[in-house]
């Protein structure tokens, strides 16, 4: 046996989300962009710990997938996080579109930024 | 061609605007040149972040028991890149470990496509992927990493190991290089497109 239950470090990530592995809006992308709303930038003394970072880093918009590698956070727990913030509108999150992958116009445009590339 | 702006996306000030995200996921087995091709390309150093996978436990269930569930710790390796001024694409490397369904789908789920990376050496590596791209439906490119610049096995050899459809396209790439993988990437969106098309021709008729 080793030394330490695997099982308890294992759980330790979703203490910060009070348990919960699903975030409130259990489909946020992991490449969903999020930025800092005014308010969540104004509230930010009375936000806790993540939270808080959370509402510091994203005063540049960045992709929920990038704010879980710099607060070195499980991505799980950071979904679960940035939903929550905003749902209580502390950021705002910028979704991709249903179904851009059946979308000929934004793959065509991502062809010639690609092609673009030297 | 470019939809035009919206009169309220104009109204708003063009720094403000976060950009619509788009990903193209770049599978394959352990050290087969994942992240080596996503630092090629990307703009930004590659990050790294960490995902619980939970998968059943198939040992277990085998011997008629209650499958337990076991959870593992992955590494997700993503970069990104500019398309345009409303346009940002992701990266995302993903562990091809077998058995990590649960987490595929959230990674997964939207992609514009993706690119299975594989080396010869150790195809077998890259069935996990080949089979979960096969039943999402998600359209897909085997690219054959040239490790070093030589090709040891024939494309069509490798393309009957992988027992892949004939539609689906196999190339070769340099995974340290930026040109030879914006040019595999180039062949998963050209993919895409194609099956797009497809699908609106049958089901126009």
């Amino acid at each position: 046996m080793p030394e330490q239950d695997p099982d308890v470090s294992l759980l330790r990530p979703y203490l910060l989300t009070s348990g919960r592995a699903q975030p409130i809006d259990h489909t946020l992308e992991i490449e969903t962009q999020v930025v800092t709303s005014d308010r969540g930038a104004a509230s930010r003394g009375s936000l806790t710990f993540e939270r808080r970072d959370i509402v510091e880093l994203c005063r540049t918009t960045m992709s929920v997938a990038e704010v879980a590698a710099r607060l070195g956070l499980h991505i799980g727990v950071t979904r679960v996080l940035v939903a929550d913030l905003a749902a209580l509108g502390h950021v705002i999150v910028c979704r991709p579109a249903a179904a851009l992958n059946q979308d000929l116009g934004m793959i065509e445009r991502v062809i010639r930024g690609l092609e673009a590339i030297r | 061609m470019d939809s035009k702006p919206s009169a309220e996306q104009q109204a708003r000030p063009v720094r403000q605007r976060p950009p619509t995200p788009v990903k193209i996921v770049i599978a394959g087995g352990f050290g087969v040149g994942k992240t080596t091709a996503v630092g090629a390309i990307s703009e930004i150093q590659p990050l790294r972040t960490e995902a619980l996978m939970t998968s059943a436990g198939a040992e277990i269930d085998r011997t008629g028991h209650v499958p337990s569930k076991t959870t593992t710790t992955v590494a997700l390796d993503f970069g990104c890149l500019t398309i345009d001024d409303d346009v940002k694409l992701y990266l995302f490397g993903t562990p091809g470990q077998d058995r990590f369904g649960f987490m595929w789908h959230d990674i997964v789920h939207g992609a514009l496509g993706a690119l299975v990376i594989v080396d010869t050496r150790r195809m077998d590596d890259c069935y996990p992927a080949v089979d979960y791209f096969e039943k999402a439906g998600m359209p897909f490119v085997v690219g054959v990493n040239l490790f070093d610049g030589v090709l040891a096995h024939d494309l069509d050899d490798i393309r009957w190991a992988l027992a892949v459809n004939d539609t689906v396209p196999v190339v070769t790439l340099d995974a340290r290089d930026k040109l030879s993988v914006r040019d595999a990437l180039l062949a998963v969106l050209h993919h895409t497109v194609r099956r797009v098309r497809t699908q609106q021709t049958s089901n126009a008729t």
